[in-house]
């Protein structure tokens, strides 16, 4: 079982707000997800190359031109606050000598 | 007691001077109205399918050779995730595991010694947004506002290996490499607008010792100077510590500027934790190495280069060869000016002298029309002294030198059959002071010599003058 502690600081890292029942259900399925992990763990891939994507596709590029953007009121949609044609946001750090 | 040395290394910011974005197209440009350059790419919406900007990877790549690195065949893109305000899409493409660029160096004087700075690597990034704080800095800020339309500009981050050792090597290698990246035309490298930007890592470690110190970062360093101040500063306070037998924490700190010292910062979430992980969007980067040395052909002449040319091939002193590569504009325009058979040294005096201060006010001239300046100062057709007026008017009108020269009625009166006749009235003028001068008061020469300049409104040939004077006198 994995600890208790670290599901919590996995839902804080992804900004997620958990109930006390939602940290036990995935106190359990993120147990069960690395257990299955430790299987294929044992499998010797040491004569086979990394790879970090699933199909194997060369890069594509792009020219660069300039296309359309959003309308500045369609961006600024998403924001909670918004001021003047920017996003206000709350304060982002505390100072200490 | 023990002494320290310092121990110093980069982390530099370059934003490429591309068209439109690294993986979308929204233009680059700077100055538009705030969040008006954004698109489901860039703002991170759910189903956005980014394609890399060919020219980012080609600028990164030109910015990698002209730094000595190795180009890797294979780069790959990866995921970082954090929450910051300046991020919308709550992670960075970039390059971790396998940057573009690794290995490289760029050499640089330190007064008269020319040192080199390992680059350890050069990858491609995206730009984050820009955060215009409330308060005077992030610190005493209640909020900020956010804009978004730098988000997602390619960046390279430039990192240096911690092999610099003092604050103003620091700053002169900043200097070096921001010059480096304006030859080969990638970025236009201004730091008040951001395209160039500067975190330093600095230690100490016991003088002699193997074993590096605990480094701080220091971010927010706004100019060269700003980035020279706040090594000094850290290195101050970082002795002090140790000398009172205390520890240093790894920590970030920032720069403030207005106090004149860095102060630790904060952030209100845990310690980083980036899980950084291969970005499933963006396929790795395969570089044909006949497309590598495609690029490296375009890059020009650099810095040291062009530096040594000028003092070998021209014979310039260090000081002026450093002022010609220094202003590029001007380096160009001592080619061009050189190519018209002057002598070297007097373009550079010229460059440097009245015309750098009236060019930087109001533009460079037409070097056909500095020639033709050059040319009749040369001729002896006016004095050293008009033709300063001439390049006042080169500025204010369309003539040229010759024509200006005309207008006004410039040209110098050699011809003593004109200037005699002048010398004589003048003497006439004055009989009382020729006989004082005739009696021993010989400073009264001076006068006479003034006399005939006012009367040909100087334009007489002052040796041709002296001359006609001392005969004249003399009879
Ligand atoms: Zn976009």
């Amino acid at each position: 079982m994995i600890d208790r502690r670290e599901v919590i600081r996995m839902a804080r890292l992804a900004r997620l707000e958990l109930s006390e029942m939602e940290i036990d259900q995935y106190q359990k399925d993120l147990t069960s997800f690395l257990t299955s992990g430790k299987k294929l763990q044992q499998v010797d891939v040491s004569r086979v190359e990394g790879t970090s994507h699933a199909v194997s596709v060369a890069h594509e590029l792009r020219k660069d031109e300039v296309g359309k953007s959003l309308p500045q009121e369609a961006v600024l949609l998403g924001g909670p606050q918004v001021q003047d044609g920017f996003f206000r946001v709350p304060r982002i750090v505390e100072a200490q000598e | 007691m023990t002494s320290y040395d310092t121990v110093i290394g980069l982390e530099i910011h370059v934003a490429l001077l591309t068209q439109s974005k690294f993986l979308c197209s929204c233009s680059a440009s700077f100055g538009a109205p705030p969040n008006s350059q954004c698109c489901p790419i860039c703002l991170g919406l759910p189903g956005a399918l980014p394609l890399i900007n060919e020219k980012a990877v080609e600028y990164a790549t030109k910015a990698g050779l002209a730094l000595n690195c190795q180009i890797n065949h294979f780069s790959r893109f990866d995921r970082k995730n954090y929450f910051y305000p300046d991020l919308p899409k709550a992670y960075q493409i970039t390059q971790d595991a396998f940057p573009l660029c690794t290995k490289g160096f760029l050499e640089y004087y330190v007064d008269d010694r020319l040192v080199q700075t390992e680059i350890t690597r050069i990858h491609l990034e995206e730009e984050a947004g820009k955060l215009i704080h409330s308060g005077a800095s992030i610190v005493d800020s209640e909020y900020s506002l956010v804009d978004y339309n730098r988000a997602g500009i390619p960046l390279i981050e430039i990192v240096t290996a911690p092999d610099i050792h003092h604050p103003r090597q620091a700053r002169l290698f900043l200097e070096q490499l921001r010059l480096l990246m304006s030859y080969i035309g990638v970025s236009d490298t201004k730091m008040e607008e951001g395209s160039l930007r500067c975190d330093a890592n600095i230690s100490l470690k016991p003088n002699g010792s193997s074993v590096l110190g605990t480094k701080v970062e220091i971010k927010n360093l706004n100019s060269f100077r700003a980035l020279e101040r706040a090594l000094e500063y850290e290195e101050m306070r970082q002795s002090q510590v140790l000398y009172r037998g205390g520890t240093i924490r790894q920590e970030s700190r920032t720069w403030d500027d207005r106090a004149g010292k860095t102060m630790s910062m904060r952030s209100k979430g845990d310690a980083p934790d980036y899980r950084i992980f291969p970005e499933p969007d963006v396929p790795p980067l395969y570089l044909d190495p006949v497309w590598v040395e495609l690029i490296r052909a375009t890059i020009p002449e650099l810095p040291l280069e062009r530096l040594r040319r000028l003092e070998g091939q021209y014979g310039l002193s260090r000081y002026e060869a450093t002022f010609l590569v220094n202003y590029p504009d001007f380096g160009e325009l001592f080619f061009a000016l050189v190519s018209q058979h002057f002598g070297y040294k007097s373009i550079v005096n010229f460059l440097m002298g009245d015309y750098a201060r009236l060019a930087r006010e109001k533009g460079h001239l037409n070097p056909k029309r500095i020639a033709g300046l050059l040319k009749i100062v040369d001729e002896g057709v006016i004095s050293q002294t008009q033709g300063k007026g001439v390049l006042d008017d080169l500025f204010s009108s369309d003539l040229s030198a010759r024509e200006i020269v005309e207008e006004k009625g410039l040209e110098v009166v050699g011809d003593p059959g004109r200037l005699r006749p002048i010398a004589r009235e003048v003497l006439a003028a004055n009989r009382e002071l020729v006989s004082r001068f005739q009696n021993g008061e010989t400073k009264l020469f001076g006068f006479f010599v003034g006399q005939v300049m006012r009367v040909t409104q100087g334009k007489a040939d002052p040796g041709v003058v002296n001359e006609l004077l001392r005969d004249e006198l003399g009879k």
